[in-house]
């Protein structure tokens, strides 16, 4: 499915990220602009990190599945300091959201939230995936799910 | 039911520290633990001949033996932190036969990165958490959980029960008025709420005093058999059950839930492994990286309901000392904990417990103290229990 980008490609892409066997697929989702989750074929379970075995029935069967992006914020912080990263000055607190997707309960991604006030950020919140630029290669994050998605 | 063996057949015979500090001393990690190693052997009335085990964080186990110049050791090994792991390594240790009398070391170092004054430190340079040598490069994303977890959880506790900073605030504020008392704690000036409200914030909604604090400095101990350490100067102290706890959802971002992670495993396993439970214990100590942990616990042990966490601190805490008293009798972390005393992932709530169950505890010593509990660790991946007795 991915087979358009080379593991070279993919390499280069991500010069200072550790990319391995197990989450080569992950990563090269971000350079096409999809989330890929691992599932398991066999017994339709999500995980994440992406793993070798699906941990519900140990199945080697798993594959790295696109998933929809939506989802509700489940756990929030906001870093007024951190580590550095070209798009963060922390000059205004930097929010961190960990989203649990509407596959599966308990399957969550986390990411930073783009297009939404500080102040209106809240636990419970619905948003969907977006992709930003950060150190030349594609990174998810999530926005505020528009009002009809709710 | 959980089996529970070793219960009460090994005892810390000796217990050694270098106190904490903040200000940059021209001292290496390897001095550190090694100062409170020899401390604890000599308090143990022990020689190096008599120590046959060894079990720490960092540094390396073979090069503290070494240093001290230990001739023969037949059991060594390195744990993570918090303290509790390097302790059910040595018990298990001495009550197999592996080795007869374990040094158990811990050494706090502040790393370039998190201190100051550390980063002023030319000889720190390439160390990473603890004192360690930093990993290699690797990206480092701002969303990445790691301790921000915490900040992250803290969110999630304050939109499920819908309490506010202060009982955060009042979980720090009962570290420093014990620090106060303790001579080995590196923040030793009263802590009021209006300061803790004011203080900067870190990671929302946790700010910088609901963090424990970087320091340098050590803790060791000895254990032995309870037979032994019938023999020994010391008062034995006696570990009545220990455990780890660690559920199949163990990361940050996917642990299960405020009523699922490592905190209800380790309470479900010493429920069933210990014969002293709550209130009927004399000091209690649990773990405190950040005040949320702190009063996850609480309500995890079962002082009370999940959520009732904040009417809990309120109604047990003593306006007169400025502090929790559970009942009007039971202190929590004597010591000041990791906030106040230093970050010392639990090797000092371990020793504190080891001196208020001797009788040594100075200014701060509970009368008549013979049991303490212990819940070191944070609610991911290195939950742990300790019961402490003396006879």
């Amino acid at each position: 499915m991915n087979t358009t980008i080379s593991d070279k490609e993919l390499l280069d892409a991500f010069p200072d990220t550790l990319i391995d066997h197990d989450n080569k697929e992950f990563y090269r989702g971000w350079l096409q602009h999809r989330l890929l989750l691992n599932r398991c074929v066999d017994c339709g379970h999500w995980h994440h990190p992406p793993g070798p075995m699906c941990p519900e029935c140990w199945s080697r069967n798993v594959q790295p599945t696109e998933v929809s992006g939506t989802g509700r914020i489940y756990l929030l912080t906001k870093l007024h300091q951190g580590p550095p990263a070209p798009d963060v000055d922390y000059g205004q607190p930097h929010p961190v959201a960990t989203v649990e997707l509407s596959e599966q309960e308990g399957l969550r991604f986390t990411s930073t939230m783009i297009n939404c006030a500080l102040d209106r950020l809240v636990v419970g919140m619905p948003v969907r995936l977006n992709w930003i630029e950060r150190w030349r290669a594609p990174y998810p994050v999530f926005e505020p799910a528009p009002r009809e998605t709710e | 039911m959980a089996r529970n063996p070793i219960k009460d057949s090994i005892a810390f015979v000796g217990v050694g520290s270098t106190g904490f500090f903040r200000d940059a001393h021209a001292r290496s990690r390897l001095d550190l633990a090694l100062e409170a190693s020899v401390k604890a052997i000599q308090d143990a009335g022990l020689t190096k001949q008599d120590i046959d085990g060894v079990v720490g964080t960092a540094p390396q186990a073979h090069l503290i033996a070494a240093s001290l110049g230990l001739p023969e050791v037949t059991h060594h090994s390195n744990q993570p932190m918090p303290l509790v792991f390097a302790v059910t390594d040595a018990i298990n240790a001495v009550y197999s036969g592996a080795a007869d009398a374990i040094l158990i070391f811990h050494a706090l170092y502040r790393a370039p990165a998190i201190s100051r004054a550390a980063a002023r430190d030319p000889f720190r340079r390439g160390l990473g958490f603890g004192g360690s040598p930093a990993p290699a490069k690797t990206r480092l994303d701002p969303e990445r959980l790691s301790a921000e977890g915490y900040a992250a959880w803290a969110s999630r506790y304050f939109y499920e029960y819908g309490a506010g900073r202060e009982v955060l605030g009042r979980i720090a504020i009962n570290e420093r008025t014990n620090a106060l008392q303790n001579p080995l704690a590196a923040m030793r000036t009263p802590l009021t709420m209006e300061d803790y409200l004011s203080a900067r914030m870190v990671r929302d909604p946790l700010c910088l005093l609901d963090m424990d604090v970087p320091v340098d400095g050590a803790d060791a101990f000895v254990v032995t058999t309870a037979e032994r350490a019938r023999d020994l100067p010391q008062k034995p102290v006696l570990i009545h059950a220990a455990t780890n706890g660690l559920t199949a959802h163990n990361a940050e971002e996917s642990t299960d839930g405020l009523h699922h992670h490592g905190q209800h495993v380790v309470i479900k396993s010493l429920r069933e492994k210990s014969d002293i439970w709550i209130p009927d214990v004399d000091v209690y100590f649990p773990y405190d990286g950040f005040t949320i942990i702190t009063l996850q616990w609480i309500e995890n042990t079962g002082w009370c309901k999940p959520g009732e966490g904040q009417d809990f601190i309120e109604d047990n805490w003593d306006e007169a000392s400025n502090r929790i008293l559970i009942d009007g009798r039971i202190p929590v972390n004597t010591h000041g904990g990791n906030h106040s005393e230093g970050g010392t992932q639990g090797s000092g709530h371990i020793r504190e417990a080891i001196l208020q169950l001797r009788g040594t505890a100075g200014e701060r010593q509970v009368r008549d103290a013979r049991t303490a509990f212990l819940t070191p660790g944070g609610m991911f991946f290195n939950a742990q229990g300790l019961v402490l007795r003396t006879d």
